[in-house]
């Protein structure tokens, strides 16, 4: 039983065991293996260190689906800036020369910088056939959207987006043209004539019911201490309802601009992650 | 031989000895009482109790609420729930607009604070957990508003 142990040990010892000249031939740091260590990385998503690899095998080799691939890494970890400068080096000889220009106007408009993508569109460095098919168009126009600038007429405005998003695109322009905003001039109104209803307006009730509360009783306070003769507690809380009823007509028109800032809050949220969703009306690279 | 064999121990402790006699720290250093600032710092401790002289109207707003934060608010404790508290959004809300501006911005911010239902889920909060709620909201100024959103915990203030 003990030999036939030892040479079942001995024998899957010298059957497994690695081979020497393997170890010595082969160079873990060659650039073919250092580019298989950088796919897997960038397969894995580990993004940061698959563009260092990918630097480290540009070192030895220059390859421009390797430089598309590093400035795509630094698209994914939304490092935009430097997507960007790494998309806009591409040579104008390489066959990744266009489809990096489109990456790069799309990494401009993902740093959130829309007059310099409009610039940079509009410097029409790639040809504008080009781009319009690329779904470029799309995307400039969909800024305007996002500035909250004057939107072009309505009919030249959809007719650059692909038709099955068009019903979607339209009710988005509808917004934009006509915002849902409330009017601060009737929240104040509202609070003048009965105090709290401007906040109750903006959909503050619990505001405007306090501050029902708060201008009405010190009103009675006030009134009442008229009334049994204590004039000086009478003038403080009359004083003290004036600032509220004050306070509050003033409160109700900035609720209005803050409700209306999250009203427009949302829409740009919708808008971006719509655009998202649509991958930017842009080609996707596999 | 061996004299000398035993000189060098004898030499090597010693001089073993007297470093760590150097070196060693006192009783008094040990056990005496350390000066580590434990405590945390309030807002009381960073208030600033100067008297704004800059104009007779800025130099009466300072002096009310100085006399608010030394009489009221110090022995109160740190009991409002907004950051900038009342009594500070109200010098703000004064000095970035006027007199008038202000107050009315104070009385709108004071039913806010009472509102016990509504407000924690209507205002985003800093790392303190206090309700982040700035005098530039109010300013009548659409462009100073910086909507943010109550699910965001505000780390530059």
């Amino acid at each position: 039983m003990k030999n036939s142990f030892f040479i079942f040990l001995i024998f899957s010892s010298i059957i497994f065991s690695q081979e020497k000249n393997y170890l010595v031939s082969e160079n873990l740091f060659s650039p073919s293996n250092i580019k298989i260590f950088a796919d897997f990385l960038f397969d894995q998503k580990d993004y940061l260190r698959a563009a260092d690899e990918y630097e480290r095998y540009l070192s030895f080799v220059p390859n421009d689906t390797i430089e598309f691939k590093i400035a795509l890494t630094y698209s994914l970890m939304n490092n935009f800036n430097e997507a960007a400068k790494k998309f806009n080096v591409i040579s104008k000889n390489s066959s990744f020369y266009k489809p990096a220009k489109i990456e790069f106007l799309k990494s401009i408009f993902q740093t959130g910088d829309i007059a310099e993508f409009r610039y940079k569109y509009s410097e029409g460095k790639v040809n504008k056939s080009y781009l319009d098919s690329s779904g470029m168009t799309s995307l400039y126009m969909y800024s305007f959207l996002l500035t909250g600038e004057p939107l072009p007429y309505e009919d030249e405005f959809i007719i650059n987006f692909p038709a099955s998003e068009r019903q979607k695109i339209k009710n988005f322009y509808e917004w934009g043209k006509d915002p849902p905003y409330n009017s601060q001039l009737k929240a104040a109104i509202f609070s003048a004539v009965i105090p709290g209803l401007g906040k109750i307006y903006t959909n503050e009730y619990w505001d405007g019911i306090f501050a029902f509360i708060a201008t009405l009783g010190t009103g009675y306070l006030s009134y009442d201490n008229f009334k049994a003769g204590h004039n000086l507690r009478g003038w403080i809380f009359g004083s003290l309802t004036v600032g509220f009823y004050g306070g509050n007509i003033y409160g109700s028109a900035t609720a209005v601009q803050i409700f209306n800032a999250h009203i427009r809050f949302n829409f740009i949220n919708d808008l971006k992650s719509y655009l998202e969703d649509k991958n930017y009306f842009l080609k996707i690279f596999n | 031989m061996k004299s000398n064999y035993s000189i060098f121990w004898i030499n090597l402790s010693f001089q073993f000895l007297f470093s760590l006699s150097i070196t060693a720290q006192t009783d008094w250093v040990k056990w005496g009482k350390a000066d580590y600032p434990y405590h945390i710092n309030s807002p009381v401790q960073q208030r600033d109790y100067s008297f704004d002289m800059r104009n007779p109207g800025r130099f009466v707003i300072k002096s009310l609420a100085n006399a608010y934060w030394f009489f009221i608010s110090d022995v109160d404790g740190d009991n409002c729930s907004f950051s900038p508290t009342c009594s500070y959004f109200f010098i703000q809300s004064v000095e970035e607009t006027n007199i008038f501006q202000g107050s009315l911005m104070f009385f709108d911010r004071f039913t806010r604070d009472m509102d016990i239902i509504g407000k924690p889920d209507h205002y985003p909060r800093v790392p303190d957990g206090h309700l982040y709620d700035p005098p530039s909201l109010y300013i009548l100024d659409s462009n100073s508003i910086n909507y943010i959103s109550p699910s965001v915990v505000v780390k530059n203030e």
